[in-house]
């Protein structure tokens, strides 16, 4: 099964029940608004939050699991990692705090215990714990309007359809996540544009680590290619100077 | 003071601040030392210290290509102080990167755990070995001076064809991944700067760096030590630098020009001034100053050339590092005090090692003289107080070891309020609830608060004797004090005593003795109880006590006060929906529009409100 949520906006009544039960289910700890924080509500101890968008429309924001993520081809260390199950997870134990996962990530999801002396980086990891013994994240599980559901990727995608194939006048025909940067785990049918999700922009479905894989795969080749040269330059130049300093001898 | 003794005297200070903002950076976390931000997570210790120290370092491979790989024996002389400054800026690198890692002593890491994909595993792998590389090409100067090391000399300097070879490529491969890191974040970056062959301007313009940073570095000890400058050879690595930077500057419109962003450069955008900033000083200045052979062939010229060219290209990296990053937030980043002196103390400590190379070790065929350690010189005095410091050397030591540890106490000093402030908790002062019957509480006027059935809560919980239940204090000559006059901050707990305004002769005028027993020591616990004097502050029956004159944050006052009893209520009733959230505050649709405040004073008024649920 490839975990999933499918978030319908027009649903949403913007209780924000499913940041709650989030921070319930994750231990997080009572927050006020730091310097650091960006105005989106998503911080260390909140990693699900509501965005107003245009026309009262209400969206959660959190971690869009993307099917490539760029966060988890960034890291150094391998500290975060695709899940079989779908969830991008996060191994505080392997991580060294470079943050590149959170400036390679297109949806600026991760963020970071500025206030701590020893700060890991925080993210939904869609419940991990829980999907993995059958249960669903607590966050579609408090939802009062079903408005944020749990469930497999292909079932979700096709419930999007079909929601927008029956109301064509209630919705955008998007679903957003099925394609964007290579789709995502998490995906939102609404009847606006969604782009107020994220401060940058993303556009098009080339996934993230594609952009990099050419110049890595490049790597080996430049490397030896380098050497030789050097070493191939060298020898010639030296043999040329050798067979003019036996000619000016003669 | 000779040149030399007054450069260390600044970088011991810098070094000296450095150090006490150093322990406040491990103490504290990067929240209370830095303006990173979840926005903006990467500052000036990559874009300068680690991207712009890599580039700065490149002239290591540049000089042993030129003299190992091509022969050409004119550089012969300034081979070793480049490889010197690489190593020392690898070195100053990995130690700038130490503050910037959340986790610095997971460095290590990246040797264990293996995420081949990562262009910056490939970086901090090359950076690694290289330094390794470049410590051997070294280690023969030193090991000169120790004839137990003329075994290992003799063998490294076998191998040193070899080395200088992998440590090309090496750099080669770091050099241009430093690029590569950034493109993954096609939407993050400007489109200026954005490309596919970012991995290959960052290689050509670390080349040029290299070139006019041994030009710099060359030009600047020989001005330290009074010595004859390699003006000649300079100047034809001068000219080598103009057929770097023009292929440079014609990839970088060529690639604009290609992908249809040279219309970019049309729009009205400080980025845009950045933009031209960068490529006037990192490549057209120098350009033209190394093409007219009047500036390329005197000292002046290369030393104005290469300065306005390193500029420019600590520039480049420092906003391909973060300054013009796009759609993270519309505030700029600008570093906070502290970094800059992190970052400057790095290139202190750095400058120090490679002065005392200089002087140690034969880095010039013939090594310069430490001019404070001539023993036939004076004994030098203080200038302030006139103390003898004993003999030039051990003076200049001395000067040095009190510089150092009076910067760092002036540093601790200014960072004292520092550690409070990072919390990270920006004051936010609380506006008081408005309306008679029904109160609109919502403290930061965000148009997300509560409408408070005031009217109803007091008839619900006795009348007039339910006063006390919530309102636990009251200033002098004052009944039921409204909440928001102690707890005056939306989050920070503030000082709801005043000593300041108590002993103030503007305001309460009490004398010390007044609350502070005569011979007791001063402090909160041997004062008078605020009801030794203000008889009515605590009303009889007040079911709050209080502990302390502090008085938490408006928000966690008003969220203990009402959820306390509703949690009770809600188990006593069996109603659940009590203690939840939205019990409160309402529907967010509903919400008042926080920028026009007319309805919200209706709503206080009690005209709008939804009806409450029972």
């Amino acid at each position: 099964m490839n975990a999933s949520i499918l978030t319908d906006t027009t649903k949403c009544i913007g209780c924000n029940e499913c940041g709650i039960a989030c921070k319930k289910s994750n231990h997080l700890t009572p927050d006020s608004p730091r310097e650091w924080d960006l105005d989106d509500g998503l911080s260390a101890r909140n990693w699900t939050s509501i965005v107003e968008g245009p026309e009262h429309v209400f969206a959660r924001k959190q971690c869009r699991h993307c099917l490539s993520p760029a966060c988890v081809s960034a890291c150094p260390v391998g500290a975060l990692s695709k899940t079989e199950a779908g969830a991008v997870v996060y191994d505080n134990t392997k991580c060294m705090g470079c943050r590149y996962c959170m400036m390679a990530c297109a949806y600026g999801i991760p963020r970071y215990d500025w206030g701590e002396a020893v700060p890991y980086v925080r993210k939904c990891n869609l419940c991990y714990d829980r999907i993995r013994t059958g249960r669903q994240p607590a966050c579609t599980e408090a939802c009062p309007t079903q408005a944020t559901v749990f469930g497999d990727r292909g079932t979700l995608l096709a419930e999007a359809h079909r929601r927008i194939s029956e109301d064509s006048g209630r919705y955008t025909n998007k679903v957003w996540g099925e394609f964007e940067l290579g789709g995502t785990s998490v995906l939102y049918i609404s009847n606006v544009d969604l782009s107020f999700l994220s401060s940058e922009k993303p556009a098009g479905d080339v996934p993230l680590p594609e952009e990099t894989a050419l110049a890595m795969h490049a790597v080996p080749v430049v490397f030896t290619g380098v050497l030789a040269a050097m070493a191939g330059l060298n020898w010639i130049i030296q043999r040329r100077m050798k067979i003019r300093s036996e000619g000016s001898d003669e | 003071m000779s040149r030399v003794h007054r450069l260390k005297f600044i970088l011991w200070v810098v070094a000296g601040l450095a150090a006490a903002v150093a322990a406040a950076r491990f103490t504290y976390g990067l929240g209370a030392t830095t303006h990173l931000s979840d926005a903006t997570p990467w500052g000036i210790w990559i874009g300068f210290d680690v991207m712009g120290g890599v580039a700065l370092a490149a002239g290591g491979f540049i000089m042993t290509a030129a003299v190992y790989i091509f022969r050409l024996e004119r550089f012969h002389d300034v081979v070793r102080p480049a490889v010197l400054t690489a190593f020392l800026g690898y070195a100053a690198v990995a130690v700038g990167l130490l503050f910037d890692l959340g986790l610095p002593w997971n460095i290590w890491h990246m040797m264990v755990f293996w995420n081949p994909h990562s262009p910056l595993f490939e970086v901090g792998w090359c950076v690694m070995l290289y330094l390794a590389v470049l410590s051997l090409e070294f280690f023969p100067v030193p090991a000169e001076e120790f004839s137990a090391l003329a075994k290992v000399r003799r063998a490294l300097l076998k191998f040193r064809l070899p080395l200088v070879i992998l440590g090309i490529g090496l750099s080669t491969l770091h050099q241009s991944s430093l690029g590569s890191l950034f493109l993954i974040m096609p939407y993050r970056l400007h489109p200026l700067w954005y490309s596919p062959i970012l991995p290959l301007l960052f290689l050509i313009s670390a080349i040029a760096l290299g070139m006019m940073m041994v030009t710099f570095e060359s030009h600047f000890t020989a001005y330290l030590y009074h010595r004859k400058g390699e003006t000649e050879a300079l100047a034809s690595l001068g000219g080598a630098a103009r057929w770097v930077l023009l292929p440079y500057l014609a990839i970088r419109f060529g690639d604009l020009a290609v992908r249809g962003k040279l219309g970019v450069l049309a729009a009205y955008d400080w980025r845009v001034g950045m933009f031209w900033l960068e490529i006037g000083t990192m490549a057209v200045v120098p350009l033209i100053l190394f093409s007219i052979p009047r500036t390329r062939g005197t000292r002046g010229g290369q030393w104005a050339a290469a300065g306005v060219g390193i500029f420019g290209i600590v520039l480049n990296r420092i906003d391909v590092g973060g300054l013009i990053h796009v759609g993270s937030r519309s505030e700029l980043y600008l570093p906070s005090w502290t970094e800059v002196v992190i970052s400057s103390g790095v290139v202190s400590a750095a400058a120090l090692a490679f002065l005392f190379m200089m002087e140690r070790f034969r880095v010039w065929e013939r090594r310069p003289v430490d001019p404070d350690a001539d023993p036939l010189k004076l004994p030098e005095f203080d200038k302030v107080g006139t103390t003898w410091l004993g003999v030039p050397a051990v003076a200049g030591r001395t000067v040095y070891s009190l510089a150092f540890i009076f910067a760092a106490s002036i540093g601790f000093a200014l960072l004292t309020p520092q550690p409070a402030a990072g919390r990270g908790i920006a004051p936010q002062p609380v506006h008081r609830a408005r309306g008679g019957d029904i109160l609109w509480i919502d403290g930061n006027l965000d148009g997300y608060g509560v409408a408070f059935p005031h009217a109803r809560m007091e008839k619900r919980l006795g009348g007039d004797a339910s006063c006390v239940k919530c309102h636990h204090m009251d200033l002098p000559r004052d009944k039921n004090s409204a909440c928001s006059e102690c707890h005056r901050d939306m989050y920070l707990t503030v000082d709801a005593f005043r000593h300041d305004w108590h002993a103030s002769p503007a305001g309460g005028r009490l004398a010390c003795v007044q609350c502070h027993e005569q011979g007791q020591p001063r402090s909160a616990l041997s004062a008078k109880r605020c009801e030794g004097c203000h008889k009515d502050l605590v009303p009889a029956a007040a079911a709050i006590p209080i502990k302390q004159y502090h008085a938490v944050g408006y928000v966690q006052a008003m969220h203990e006060l009402c959820i306390a009893c509703h949690r009770q209520l809600a188990q006593q009733e069996n109603k659940p929906d009590f203690a939840r959230c939205t019990t409160c505050h309402k529907d967010r649709r509903n919400r008042v529009d926080a920028g026009n405040p007319a309805p919200r004073d209706e709503i206080g008024r009690g005209i709008l409100l939804p009806p409450i649920a029972k």
